[in-house]
């Protein structure tokens, strides 16, 4: 019995050695984000070739971006990449919390409920804060102004909504150079549940 | 003595003159949005040209009419409130002296910055504890808790911090107005307080229009600098257009209320600004009308030196202008907290 379970701790032992050996699976590179801008997609039943036009200050927000070596976007970076920074306001935040948890639970003139929703809508109130500035741009969903597009495009007028301009890598195209993805949510014909 | 038609503090109905008060308010919100999202960077160069200087003497001549002649019970406010402002705004200044004479790196920067702001959230937060000392009925203990979140989103995004009192400063005259309605024009006050919300409104049409609009030709070193003052640089996914016209909207609703509304609203006395003796402390027996003269005159004169600066130099007397400018962003703190 114990020759067995010494026998079995060594083929355990050799596995996890193997396997720390097997170096780490190559991740695929993801998109990077580097511009967001607005785009119009406009059908011409005049044209012959498909025209993708750039305004030129665009164009120069998006060689600035690039020349920057743009990975996330400024808002985004500026708040995350500063562990000292993160640190201070971690503990800001956790004296904020905690004094005002302090308040709530001493103030005598609600009651226990309400103390709890207080607290509640504290906590909430803080976090939405920090999720609004890290995200920058919140709002309505971008899809929202895409969802008339196939309409739009039947009957030959414009559609206008918010693009994010990514760097693909080249094996990710599948030969191609360029692709436009919308945000279109499957919508019900009638009479369909 | 309370006003006649006032019951816990609101009017129970409505006087003729309330109908164009609230016409007016509502006109000059729309125009003044629809001028903003027209021409944003035309029209906030020729607003800040004409205003930006008489609004300044303006709040001068309104904080010097609600300093008491004596300190009294309020000595530690004033001291707090003055060594504050005198403190943060030489600072402040400093900052791009500093920013040219030394090579900082950005993180350091924001290290700085993060601290001026720092500093500016621990005077308010001092100055709200002094006047709440002075106010037993009121419980302002929240605001510990709130300066100390603000605090750290500071932290977070020192320069998103900064920005935001860019945004937030021009709407503190709102607040200003709607005091002073409160004590001049009582029967004002809940009309008023319904024209408040169609400012948000706007905002949000505002965005909902411009958000996706091509962001403005900042070509020349003008432009250029309209567009980052407005956070063009610390928010470069959200269009120029809009960034510009929601500042330039706000900040004519800031010079809106400083030059017409408060000097025209309240006691005839107030409407002849011109006249010394309407100021309380130049007129009181134990008054200072002689410092008070001084200082008014001066601020004329800096005004037409402003006007002057603009139209030899534009860009450079901007820049000047909205650095020194913090003085009165900061100032309208302790005299606001003292309105309350």
């Amino acid at each position: 019995m114990k020759l067995l379970l010494i026998a079995s701790c060594l083929v355990l032992l050799t596995a996890f050695s193997t396997n720390a050996d097997v170096p780490k699976p190559k991740t695929p590179d993801k998109p990077k984000l580097i511009l967001h801008t607005g785009l119009e997609i406009v059908p011409d039943a005049k044209l012959y070739e498909a025209k993708l036009q750039i305004s030129q200050s665009d164009f120069n927000n998006l060689r600035a971006a690039l020349d920057g070596g743009a990975g996330s976007s400024p808002v985004v970076g500026s708040i995350a990449f500063s562990a000292p920074r993160t640190i201070v306001a971690g503990l800001l935040m956790f004296m904020a919390v905690s004094v005002a948890g302090v308040l709530i639970a001493r103030s005598s003139s609600v009651g226990r409920a309400q103390k709890t929703v207080g607290a509640v809508l504290v906590v909430a109130v803080l976090l939405g804060a920090a999720a609004i500035i890290t995200r920058g741009n919140a709002g309505p969903p971008g899809s929202w102004r895409w969802r008339n597009l196939p309409q739009a495009l039947a009957e030959g007028k414009s559609t206008v909504g918010g693009v994010d301009v990514e760097i693909v890598p080249d094996d990710q195209m599948n030969g191609r150079t360029m692709r436009l993805i919308i945000p279109l949510k499957k919508q019900n014909s009638p009479g369909e549940e | 003595m309370q006003n006649a038609t006032v019951i816990d503090g609101w009017p129970r109905r409505a006087t003729p003159t309330t109908i164009p008060f609230s016409a007016i308010v509502v006109l000059s919100v729309i125009a003044a949005a629809a001028f903003a999202s027209w021409l944003p960077l035309q029209v906030s160069i020729v607003t800040l040209f004409l205003f930006a200087g008489p609004h300044n003497w303006f709040e001068l001549r309104y904080f010097l009419m609600r300093l008491p002649v004596r300190f009294g019970r309020s000595r530690n406010f004033f001291l707090t409130a003055f060594a504050g402002l005198g403190v943060l705004t030489l600072t402040y200044v400093a900052l791009p002296f500093l920013y040219n004479a030394a090579l900082w790196s950005e993180e350091a920067w924001y290290w700085v910055v993060a601290s001026w702001n720092t500093a500016l959230l621990v005077w308010l937060a001092s100055l709200v504890w002094l006047r709440s000392r002075q106010k037993p009925r009121a419980n302002w203990k929240w605001t510990i808790p709130v300066a100390l979140a603000l605090c750290s989103l500071n932290w977070l995004g020192p320069d998103l911090f900064s920005l935001a009192i860019v945004y937030v400063h021009p709407l503190i005259a709102l607040w200003f107005l709607d005091r002073h309605i409160r004590r001049t024009r009582p029967e004002w006050l809940r009309a008023y307080r319904r024209c408040l919300w169609l400012v948000p409104l706007v905002l949000a049409a505002m965005i909902w229009q411009l958000s996706l609009a091509t962001p403005l030709a900042d070509n020349n070193g003008l432009f250029w600098r309209i567009t980052q003052h407005s956070g063009a640089e610390v928010l470069p996914q959200i269009s120029s257009h809009m960034l510009v016209s929601v500042h330039l909207f706000l900040e004519m609703l800031h010079y809106g209320v400083w030059i017409v509304a408060l000097p025209l609203i309240g006691r005839i006395g107030s409407v002849r600004f011109w006249e010394l003796r309407t100021v309380p402390i130049a007129r009181h027996p134990k008054g200072f009308p002689r410092v008070v003269a001084a200082m008014l005159v001066f601020a004329v004169v800096v005004v037409i030196g402003l006007w002057f600066g603009f139209s030899v130099d534009y860009a450079t007397t901007r820049d000047v202008y909205f650095t020194i400018a913090i003085a009165h962003v900061l100032a309208e703190a302790p005299f606001l907290l003292r309105m309350l």
